[in-house]
């Protein structure tokens, strides 16, 4: 990829990052560490690799993003917002009476939102049956889920890996942002999913460890999905939970973040520091 | 007679020969709820998970947003308390257009004991705001029902027996989707039946005639949305109302009456259910007569309703 390409991604992974603030500063709190650590996969998709028109969100050729983790629900407002499926200023009703943002997603209420998660261990399903639609349709067009690595202790995750294998679901991909942290503590210590890559393997998935904060890496990679053909694709994305906050980086307890107003402060400052990094490069790269 | 299973398969084969969208799914369990033909009829209609019933409720929802129709049907219990969540949320919250078939519904499942029985599936699903509920009691409204319920754009669950049923009804029945049928007037008492065991109380409001016990009988074949008109002028109009169900009597039938006419017309009810246990195993006629689901004994407390 072209590297102004990449900083214009950057720049628009700091937007999001910065949309994530603004939410929490209206709604006071929020699941900002699994929101933080996704950034870069959601700017990926919705700023390159998805078939979307925010214009028309119901296009029915459109590729679809389900959220399986939706408590990570501020960096998909967060994308969306900036990718234009609906104004900014939506972002400060979270938290308020009837906000078309609730603390995990609902499809009637925003555009861009394509499913109803927040129980965990549902969407992968939900994305299957779509997958499955789509090859039943000879449709080109493809299902995108983010799961948490905690969330994949649901047995229900299991069966929908199971039937996407079974049914050649090579339309599917997964990223599971592992972040390795949930609410309380290492995920591998609170219920262990390793050898994570071999047990989707056996299941009879393409799999791909990736950094998922490498934008280039996981658009080159997408781009070349199916890894296998009739194989469903699953990228083991590693992830720094509340990626950008230099006081909650990798920190178990900024999973659902109650902001005090110094903390606030802070992770606007370093956000600060990480424009002005961005803008040198920019400069360097004669944007 | 008519076996209810093969009576619901073919209304989908017909619905689906109407319709290219409707597809089905199988827990491994097509075979057993009537769905063997389809499978003959359609095999690229046809998906096999195996027994993973809270998946399909997800796969289902999603294949639901591509313009599918999903008839997901399996054993009660199992497309109702074990995925509930996911009937919830995937289908309800989400309102998809699939629609789920709970079979061997009761006590139907009779020797097989309380893990198969399917007594509470009214009570919980009748909680997701949107969801129909459909109860058909004989082999001619569980066609309709069927082609309703595929007509019908919205989330279902339909309910199916297992042994033979009568027909009661002509070919020709006037069956609204919402709206109960009236089988007979009369003005001593309504008495209203639902599913596997409205038979019984067709038997049993015959009994009550020869015994001078003038029956308004009515089928709700339809329990969500229910016929508040029709529940409402029954208490309006006669004021004693006895409802028969192959259910909990917590949060089924009798418990949807009661709701409506203890806030909107006041009447004297007598539920015929199954109380707070679980209920016992054996043969089926003799199950249900465990719990009073017989029409003689149908009809012994309705008179002894009427006298207190």
């Amino acid at each position: 990829m072209d590297i102004k390409e990449i900083l214009k991604l950057e720049s628009t992974a700091l937007n999001i990052r910065r949309n994530i603030l603004r939410l929490i500063r209206a709604g006071e709190a929020g699941h900002v560490g699994g929101a933080l650590s996704s950034v870069e996969i959601l700017t990926a998709l919705y700023f390159n690799l998805l078939n979307i028109d925010p214009a028309n969100p119901r296009w029915a050729q459109r590729d679809r993003f389900v959220l399986s983790a939706g408590h990570k629900c501020l960096v998909l407002y967060s994308a969306l917002a900036e990718r234009g499926f609906f104004d900014k200023s939506l972002l400060d009703t979270y938290g308020a009476l009837d906000s078309k943002l609730p603390g995990h997603p609902n499809m009637h209420k925003l555009p861009g939102v394509e499913t109803n998660t927040g129980a965990l261990g549902h969407g992968l399903s939900i994305a299957g049956g779509m997958a499955l639609g789509f090859k039943i349709d000879k449709s080109p067009s493809k299902v995108f889920v983010v799961m948490g690595d905690g969330e994949l202790a649901e047995g229900s995750n299991w069966e929908a890996a199971s039937a996407a294998a079974m049914h050649k679901l090579d339309n599917l991909i997964v990223f599971v942002d592992r972040n390795t942290l949930q609410i309380s503590g290492p995920t591998v210590d609170v219920m262990s999913y390793e050898p994570l890559d071999e047990r989707w393997r056996s299941f009879g998935w393409s799999v791909k460890v990736i950094n998922g904060h490498d934008m280039e890496a996981i658009i080159r990679d997408v781009n070349q999905v199916p890894l296998e053909k009739g194989k469903p694709t699953v990228f083991i994305a590693d992830t720094i939970k509340s990626k950008g906050l230099s006081f909650a980086e990798g920190k178990v307890n900024y999973h659902y973040w109650k902001a005090k107003p110094e903390e606030m402060e802070q992770a606007e400052r370093d956000l600060d520091i990480i424009e002005e990094q961005l803008k040198a490069k920019m400069e360097g790269a004669g944007l | 007679m008519k076996d209810p299973r093969v009576t619901f398969g073919e209304a989908v084969v017909e619905a689906a020969m109407e319709n290219q969208n409707v597809i089905v799914l199988s827990a491994d369990s097509s075979s057993g709820s009537g769905l063997g033909d389809f499978l003959k009829k359609f095999p690229e209609r046809h998906f096999e998970f195996g027994i993973m019933e809270q998946g399909i409720m997800g796969f289902a929802s999603g294949l639901a947003t591509t313009g599918k129709i999903p008839v997901f049907a399996a054993i009660a219990p199992f497309v109702t308390a074990r995925p509930f969540e996911m009937f919830r949320n995937d289908l309800g919250y989400m309102n998809q257009n699939v629609k789920v078939v709970g079979r061997c519904v009761g006590l139907t499942y009779d020797t097989l004991g309380s893990t198969h029985h399917s007594i509470d599936d009214v009570a919980i699903i009748r909680t997701i705001p949107g969801v129909t509920i459909l109860n058909p009691g004989d082999p001619v409204t569980i066609k309709k029902a069927v082609h309703a319920m595929i007509e019908h754009k919205g989330p279902c669950y339909l309910k199916i027996g297992s042994p033979k049923m009568p027909v009661l009804y002509p070919e020709d029945v006037d069956f609204k989707l919402g709206k109960g049928i009236v089988i007979q007037e009369g003005t001593d008492v309504v008495l209203i039946g639902t599913g596997t065991v409205l038979s019984k109380a067709v038997a049993a409001a015959k009994l009550l005639e020869e015994a001078g016990v003038s029956v308004r009988l009515i089928d709700m074949h339809t329990l969500k949305p229910i016929d508040r008109e029709l529940v409402l002028a029954a208490a309006r109009e006669i004021g004693k109302i006895v409802t028969v169900e192959e259910h909990f009597l917590a949060g089924g039938l009798g418990s949807i009456i009661a709701e409506i006419c203890s806030q909107e017309c006041p009447a004297r009810m007598k539920m015929i259910g199954i109380d707070d246990l679980y209920a016992s195993n054996g043969p089926y006629e003799e199950l249900i007569g465990k719990y009073g689901l017989q029409p003689e004994q149908i009809k012994e407390t309705v008179i002894k309703f009427l006298s207190t």
